[in-house]
């Protein structure tokens, strides 16, 4: 009981035995990302050093596993696809995520929390059943097409296993999270800046570009990466909705831990997926003005 | 006259903003509706035209498959929405409260697993679990796998609405003599609920229905997820429809409550206005 006591106002005393606070706060924590993410990353690092024989990993220090990605096209194209998919997603959720999360944040009043809790309300349903029910609306036997079929016309052939379903199914799974992060930001923005800028002579459109998009960008920075980093690694959506032409990296990658059992190469795979996905996150970060965020740090 | 216009067009904006939103909930709630109707229909691949059916209920309360599945779902839910929720509460406060010169490092840290994929966490707690510590797959380690997320998104959200709180109401209780844990029970708390309570909400939705994670960590034990992503070879069972429109059913119970409760006022939510 006496380390709390070490915040009460009278304890100027130095005490010697007692853990500091925030230790006691922000340590658990810590070794939980340690233990949980951390060291199973770095496993699955030195596993991609390592060789598969009969589905069983053993160690024999070799670069093999970096050399087949490296030599075999299928793995770049995997990628590339993957990638360029992920940017697609990305772009689509950011235009359209912005008047949402704005509308909810300025003109949601007492319901703001509602509106939200009805973006994330749909993850109740599990992805597997809302991509299947994707699949029975957009698919060749699906509501769109048949109704279609019935006023006489020709069913949309790019929603049928394309890639242009994969990314609507990336879109509908991942929209919810690019709208919570550009809405978080918001209401903290003070919207009384805009007036500011309005009775300095600013229109709307010059506003937005100048005042609110720049002190917003951190958290539409952190929901361009929640959308890209999932997509990127995307495995079930592009299997139901993508049809042969759209294999993704994450179907692939997912395969050596599965069917194939080939757990080195996709150690190796899932050392590139990650190097991606940290290589996207500093980029992103390097955009980020830390003076022109908005955060003031905490204490106020 | 100018503005006049002026305020037509902040209102011409507000509705088309208020349009967006519609159709965002009209593009993310018509597959639920799909299952809705489907968890009623006799033939889940072809269920047009109708014809109604309530057999799928049936089923999912006779076989012991189902319960079991939701049971250990919701074992895992709830378990990492109470770790994560707790971490992220303690990490954000002794980050926001205590000033430290690794505090910017320290937000990386905590919101880290949120630019890892779902995928990689999955696997690199199987290999991690399977080849280092020889364990085989269990509950726990899902639930602590799943929590990785959780708590970057618990993090997230509770420091979103503990930035702009305000920390002196914490001295004065102190000054009156309240202890640290008090403190948090009685002024902290109070204050920053909706936030901790949306953060338990998150983690446990995503912990519940997660595929990828759950799947690598629990080897044969059954979740509504992998239920699903098993019967998928053979065609969709429509009990899982079922039970998707049952849990569907419940969360908007709650939300027309929660709905009843704003609406007069009783709870506020969070709000701080009228």
């Amino acid at each position: 009981m006496t380390s709390l006591e070490i915040q009460a106002p009278e304890a100027g005393v130095p005490a010697r035995w007692k853990i500091p606070p925030q230790l006691l706060l922000i340590g658990p924590g810590i070794i939980f990302i340690i233990v949980t993410l951390l060291l199973p990353l770095l496993a699955v690092v030195v596993f991609s050093f390592w060789k598969t024989e009969s589905y069983e990993l053993f160690m024999d220090w070799n670069l093999e596993n970096y050399w087949v990605l490296f030599r075999e096209p299928a793995y770049r194209v995997f990628l590339v696809r993957s990638a360029l998919g992920a940017l697609a997603t990305s772009f689509i959720c950011l235009v359209y995520a912005w008047p949402v999360a704005y509308f909810i944040a300025r003109h949601g009043g007492r319901y703001r929390l509602l509106l939200v809790l009805l973006l994330a309300a749909p993850f109740f349903t599990g992805v597997i059943l809302r991509i299947a029910a994707l699949q029975g609306i957009l698919g060749p036997g699906g509501l769109i097409n048949m109704a279609l079929g019935m006023v006489g016309l020709q069913p949309i052939e790019a929603l049928m296993y394309t890639p242009v379903a994969a990314t609507l199914g990336h879109v509908y799974l991942f929209m919810p999270f690019m709208v919570t992060a550009i809405y978080l930001s918001l209401v903290n923005f003070d919207f009384a800046l805009l007036e500011t800028a309005k009775i300095n002579g600013a229109g709307p459109l010059r506003a937005f570009v100048e005042v609110t998009w720049p002190l917003n960008w951190i958290g539409t920075a952190i929901g361009l990466i929640l959308v890209f980093i999932p997509c990127l690694a995307s495995a079930v959506t592009p299997r139901f909705l993508g049809g042969p032409k759209s294999t993704s990296f994450g179907m692939s990658l997912s395969q050596q831990f599965g069917e194939t059992g080939t757990w080195a190469l996709g150690s190796a795979m899932s050392v590139v997926l990650f190097v991606v996905s940290c290589a996207i996150v500093l980029l992103m970060g390097f955009t980020i003005n830390p003076r022109r965020s908005g955060f003031t740090g905490g204490r106020r | 006259m100018t503005t006049y216009g002026a305020v037509s067009g902040v209102e011409y904006r507000k509705w088309l903003m208020a349009v967006a939103l519609g159709l965002l909930y009209i593009f993310l709630y018509a597959p639920i509706a799909y299952v809705i109707y489907a968890s009623f229909s006799e033939d889940i691949v072809w269920p047009f035209p109708p014809s109604l059916t309530l057999q799928a209920y049936a089923n999912v309360f006779n076989d012991s498959l189902y319960g079991d599945a939701l049971i250990n779902s919701l074992k895992i839910g709830v378990g990492s929405g109470v770790l994560s929720t707790l971490i992220a509460t303690a990490a954000v406060i002794g980050l926001l409260r205590y000033p430290s010169r690794y505090r910017t490092a320290l937000f990386i840290v905590f919101l880290s697993p949120l630019f890892v994929a779902e995928l990689l966490i999955g696997i690199s707690s199987l290999a991690f679990n399977a080849r280092i510590l020889g364990l085989s797959g269990n509950i726990f380690s899902a639930i602590a796998a799943n929590a990785v997320e959780g708590v970057a998104f618990s993090f997230l959200i509770i420091l979103s609405q503990l930035v702009r709180y305000d920390w002196q109401m914490d001295d004065a209780a102190m000054v009156f003599g309240a202890k640290p844990l008090r403190c948090f029970w009685e002024v902290t708390l109070p204050t920053i609920w909706p936030s901790v309570f949306g953060a338990f909400l998150i983690s446990f939705i995503l912990a519940f229905n997660n595929l990828e994670i759950s799947f690598y960590n629990l080897g044969a034990i059954p979740t509504l997820p992998s239920v699903a992503w098993g019967s998928l070879r053979f065609g969709l069972g429509p009990e899982l429809f079922a039970i998707a429109a049952m849990t569907n059913a419940l969360v908007f119970t709650i939300f027309a409550l929660m709905y009843v409760l704003m609406r007069t006022g009783i709870v506020k939510f969070g709000y701080r206005g009228t």
